[in-house]
């Protein structure tokens, strides 16, 4: 190799390391589903039917193979103004569910909940805005059965407008829904909205 | 403030279920009463307030079963509130009673029955249901968010061996210079 292509070739790899130093000073946000995602842009290609509820048993683990999501689950209450309670920030790999409310995979709407991030970095759903429709959300039971769902839509609601009753009213058949943080960040009021993903039941094993 | 409305909701509720005692024509609908006897089986029909409870919310029963200045025990342990009484209530001939949804139900519906002192007895259907969460989630502080230290890390390293590949060649040059 002639010392001018050597020299070509330390200008390229001087080029390459200012743009990945350039590139990565850039604040990183979590991922923000795109409207494709939406309920508002149609059903998924290949929508799964419905599979019978089970009886109602504790979950205990939570999988989202496509997004390398596996996470041990707690039970969660209700703060003093209604709003669902969360893990302790401290356990990054932690989600929970509505403890009160419908158990995943029996009839009703399922509620879980998990952290975007911590102060520490990103925690168990920083990934929840990168599903798509069609993806699978596995839920092991107490029961020792695990409940697949498969998404329906991941939708991003404003804090100040975020949809209760589209959200938590119970279904007709059996459904979950993944919460966690998302929308716009703004250093002086945090998250501004919520990433909701939205499942039904499609098999049991 | 949510509080306070569901307060507000639950007194209104007891008060509208006192009302109801005021307006004794609604027992004595027949047509209803047949009704709710053909489920009930030889119970008389138990008024339930509210039909659909939460856990920690109290629920009032009352019937006209027990007859004028009856009195009566209110059995709620399917639900595992166990046994209260029932009395005469403002109004003589009902007799009321009080109990409240344990906070650990599961949602679903529940037996009610209520034993008179005069042997009759009536029963109700309560059907418990959670209260949903309302609003948003608190589900991060935003500690992801930042420069990605890995890739400029990466980037920093490939300057650095860039700028050693260029000292080196320049000082090759130089020395090749001098060899010729």
């Amino acid at each position: 190799m002639s010392n001018r292509s050597k020299g070509w070739g330390i200008a390229a790899a001087a080029c390459v390391g200012l743009w990945l130093v350039h590139n990565g000073s850039e604040n990183v946000t979590p991922p923000v589903p795109s409207a494709a995602q939406a309920f508002a842009a149609g059903p998924s290609v290949h929508t799964d039917a419905a599979a019978d509820p089970l009886p109602p048993s504790p979950p205990v683990r939570l999988r989202i193979p496509e997004t390398d999501v596996d996470a041990p689950m707690m039970r969660l209450g209700l703060a003093a103004d209604g709003a669902l309670d969360v893990p302790p920030a401290g356990n990054r790999n932690m989600a929970g569910w509505y403890g009160d409310g419908t158990t995943p995979g029996a009839k009703g709407t399922a509620i879980v909940a998990g952290h975007v991030d911590n102060a520490d970095g990103p925690a168990v759903f920083y990934t929840l805005g990168a599903l798509k429709k069609g993806h699978r959300i596995e839920v092991d039971r107490a029961d020792g059965r695990t409940a697949v769902f498969t998404v329906d839509a991941i939708e991003v609601y404003d804090n100040k407008d975020f949809p209760s009753r589209k959200v938590y009213d119970e279904a007709g058949r059996a459904e979950i829904r993944v919460i966690t943080c998302g929308g716009g960040f703004s250093k002086k009021n945090g998250y501004q909205g919520n990433v909701v993903a939205f499942g039904h039941l499609i098999g049991v094993r | 403030m949510r509080t306070t409305a569901r307060l507000f909701t639950g007194t209104a509720l007891a008060v509208a279920a006192i009302g109801a005692f005021a307006a004794p024509a609604a027992y004595a609908d027949n047509e209803w009463n047949n009704q709710s006897n053909q489920s009930n089986q030889g119970h008389e029909s138990l008024e339930i307030f509210p039909s659909s409870a939460s856990p920690g919310e109290t629920v009032t029963v009352n019937t006209l079963a027990c007859g004028k200045h009856g009195h009566g025990v209110g059995d709620a342990n399917s639900l595992g509130a166990g046994e209260f009484p029932l009395s005469p209530s403002t109004h003589k001939e009902v007799v009321v009673g009080q109990f409240r949804v344990p906070e650990h139900v599961k949602a679903g519906s529940y037996w009610i029955s209520v034993a008179c002192d005069n042997g009759k007895t009536a029963r109700g259907d309560l059907t418990v249901k959670h209260r949903s969460p309302s609003g948003h989630v608190q589900t991060g502080v935003g500690g992801s968010i930042g420069p990605d230290t890995a890739q400029v890390t990466a980037g920093a390293a490939v300057l650095a061996a860039a700028a050693v590949g260029g000292v080196w060649l320049l000082r090759r040059r130089a020395s090749g210079a001098q060899g010729h």
